[in-house]
Order: structure tokens, then C-alpha cells, then sequence
């Protein structure tokens, strides 16, 4: 072939979108997340004091979707300013999508979770395993979505 | 030469596209890669929004109930698994929809040749995004409804540990859905491929 032709421009505009919405919605995710559990802290820790830093777990959780959020739309930003073709923005956009409403679902999961768990904690030392298995299990929706973006991303 | 001729194959220019062109050429002209991994991020997403809320559900109740009867604390986690394999099932067919998706190589250049071609690939992309839906919906409900019952499971249980057995029969009807989401999208996006030679007229 003689010439490559250049990509429609409509194949930047729908990457950068994936780019956007990835970094958005999982840092809207991470947000609601830290706060949510964040509050439930600062109720618990009026009274049980020494559970408070046992208690930033879900927190921390939260703050890694923001991380998810970050390298896929560092990567995608990369590959859609080199986009050969209108398949690939398209393919960019969605894997924007997928990381980034993934991780904006986990972030509300973990969240209410982390909240509802700390207080319990504070009542039943118990708790403490299980709470930590279901802020995992949260987790993990917001790795399936990382995984299936990086797989998006590689076309 | 693909990327010109690819949705617009009288090869109107602005002009004549504003002028000429009808909402319906409008439509269909879309791109189909469009339609396909669109339809991808809806199944991934919506199913993990599901699991995400199913979790949530189920977890409050699960926590909350725990203060007053650790034993149930294990057992229970059963629920949370349930609705963690509704957010599997969105990766699977998320996957297997990917790998549906693919260029086209070699698009002919006679009129009749590029408009069988672009039909086809209009098939593929419009089957791949309604498989998306159906899952991704499915999924979505499926989700609820297991959190819903697993919530209610976590309680009963914290009160009469004979009632768990009994509700998780429930769980299981509930988590049926997602696999019917799964099947029908299986057999929905099964000759969606996207052709990588064009078929002849």
C-alpha cells in the first residue's frame, strides 16, 4: 500500500471520550467509596478509638480504583493520539467504558460495605474477617473491568 | 481506501451528504465496529454493576446481622459469591464478544461488492451490541435479585439457622437469570463474526 489514510477525525473524538470516562467514572467511584466508609470512621471511632486504623482498610481499597482508573486511561491516551483507524477509536472508547463504570460500581460496593462493616466492627471483633472478604470480593469487579480494558486496549 | 469508502459508499461529499442524505442513511451509516464494542462495554459494565449491587446488598445485612450471631458469618458468604459469578459471567461474554470483533482486509471496489459487505458487517455490529444488551441487562437483575435474597438470607439465618438451606434454593432460582442471559447471548452473537474476507454478492 502506497499511503496509510488517516483515521476518520470522529476516531479521536470517541477515544478520547474512553479516555475520559475511564479516569472519571473510577475516580467518581473511588470518591463515593472513601466517603462513604470514611464517615462510617469517623462515627465508629468516637467510641473504639483504637479501631480506627484497622478501619481505613476500605479506604484504601477505594483508593486503588482511582489507580485503576489512572494507568488505563495513561495507556489508552497513548494508543488513541496514534489511532490508525476509526475500529480502533471505537475500541478505545470502549474500553474506557468498561474500566471506568466497573470501577465507579465497585467504588459504590465498597463504600456502603465499608461503612456498614466498620460500625459492625466496632460491636463484634468478629466481623473483621468477614468485612475484609467482602471489601475483596468488591474489589475484584473493578480488576475484572481493568482486565478486560487492557485486553480492548490491545487492538 | 477501506476507510473512505466504509459508510459512505456513493462517496457524497459534506455537501451532498447534508443535502441528500436521509435520517435513515444517517443511521445506517453508523459504524458497525461502533454498534459491536459498544455492545461489548454494556455487557461488562451492566453486569458489574449488578454483582456491585448485589454485593452490597447482601453485605450490609450480612454485617449488620453478624453483630448479634457471629456463626453465620462464613455460611453466608455463599451469597456474596453468587453475585461475584454474575460479574464472571459479564467477562465471559464480554471476551468472547471481543473476539468476535475483527478488520476486514480486503473490501471490493465495485458498488454491489461494498454494499453486500457493509450489510454484513452492519449484522455483526448491530447482533454483537443487542447481545450486549441482553446480557448486561440479565445480568444487571440477576444481581439484585440475588443481593436482595442474600440479605434476607443473612437475617433469617442470624434468627433460625434452619431457614438458611431453604432460601439459598431461592438464591440459586435467582441466580439462573444471569445464566439464561449468558446462554441466549451465546447463541445470539454465535454468527456475528466479523467476515475477515468480504462475502461475494
Amino acid at each position: 500500500m502506497s499511503d496509510p489514510i488517516p483515521p476518520p477525525d470522529s476516531a479521536y473524538f470517541f477515544g478520547y471520550i474512553g479516555v475520559a470516562s475511564a479516569v472519571v467514572f473510577a475516580n467518581l467511584g473511588s470518591s463515593y467509596g472513601a466517603t462513604k466508609s470514611g464517615v462510617g470512621i469517623c462515627s465508629m471511632g468516637v467510641l473504639k478509638p483504637d479501631l480506627i486504623m484497622k478501619s481505613v482498610i476500605p479506604v484504601v481499597m477505594a483508593g486503588i480504583l482511582g489507580i485503576y482508573g489512572m494507568i488505563v486511561g495513561v495507556i489508552l491516551q497513548g494508543k488513541v493520539a496514534n489511532c490508525s483507524s476509526a475500529q480502533q477509536g471505537y475500541a478505545y472508547l470502549s474500553a474506557g467504558l468498561c474500566c471506568g463504570l466497573s470501577s465507579l460500581a465497585a467504588g459504590l460496593s465498597i463504600g456502603i460495605v465499608g461503612d456498614a462493616g466498620v460500625r459492625a466492627n466496632a460491636q463484634q471483633d468478629r466481623i473483621f474477617v468477614g468485612m475484609i472478604l467482602i471489601l475483596i470480593f468488591a474489589e475484584a469487579l473493578a480488576l475484572y473491568g481493568l482486565i478486560v480494558s487492557l485486553i480492548l486496549s490491545q487492538t | 481506501m477501506s476507510q473512505q469508502i466504509w459508510g459512505n459508499p456513493q462517496r457524497w461529499d459534506a455537501a451532498e451528504w447534508q443535502s441528500e442524505a436521509t435520517w435513515a442513511d444517517r443511521f445506517m451509516y453508523i459504524d458497525p465496529y461502533f454498534w459491536s464494542y459498544f455492545g461489548v462495554a454494556l455487557a461488562l459494565a451492566t453486569s458489574i454493576i449488578g454483582a456491585s449491587w448485589g454485593i452490597f446488598v447482601t453485605g450490609v445485612s450480612l454485617l449488620g446481622s453478624t453483630v448479634k450471631a457471629p456463626r453465620i458469618r462464613s455460611k453466608n458468604l455463599i451469597s456474596v459469591i453468587f453475585c461475584e459469578a454474575v460479574a464472571i459471567y459479564g467477562v465471559i461474554m464480554a471476551i468472547i464478544m471481543i473476539g468476535k470483533i475483527g478488520p476486514i482486509e480486503d473490501i471490493p471496489t465495485e458498488q454491489n461488492g461494498i454494499n453486500v459487505c457493509y450489510t454484513y458487517a452492519l449484522y455483526c455490529g448491530y447482533s454483537l451490541f443487542w447481545t450486549g444488551v441482553s446480557v448486561g441487562l440479565s445480568n444487571l437483575i440477576c444481581g439484585i435479585a440475588v443481593g436482595v435474597t442474600g440479605s434476607g438470607c443473612a437475617i433469617s439465618d442470624a434468627q433460625t439457622p434452619e431457614t438458611f438451606v431453604k432460601i439459598l434454593v431461592v438464591e440459586i432460582f435467582g441466580s439462573a437469570l444471569g445464566l439464561f442471559g449468558v446462554i441466549v447471548g451465546i447463541i445470539q452473537c454465535s454468527g456475528a463474526t466479523f467476515p475477515k474476507v468480504c462475502p461475494s454478492a
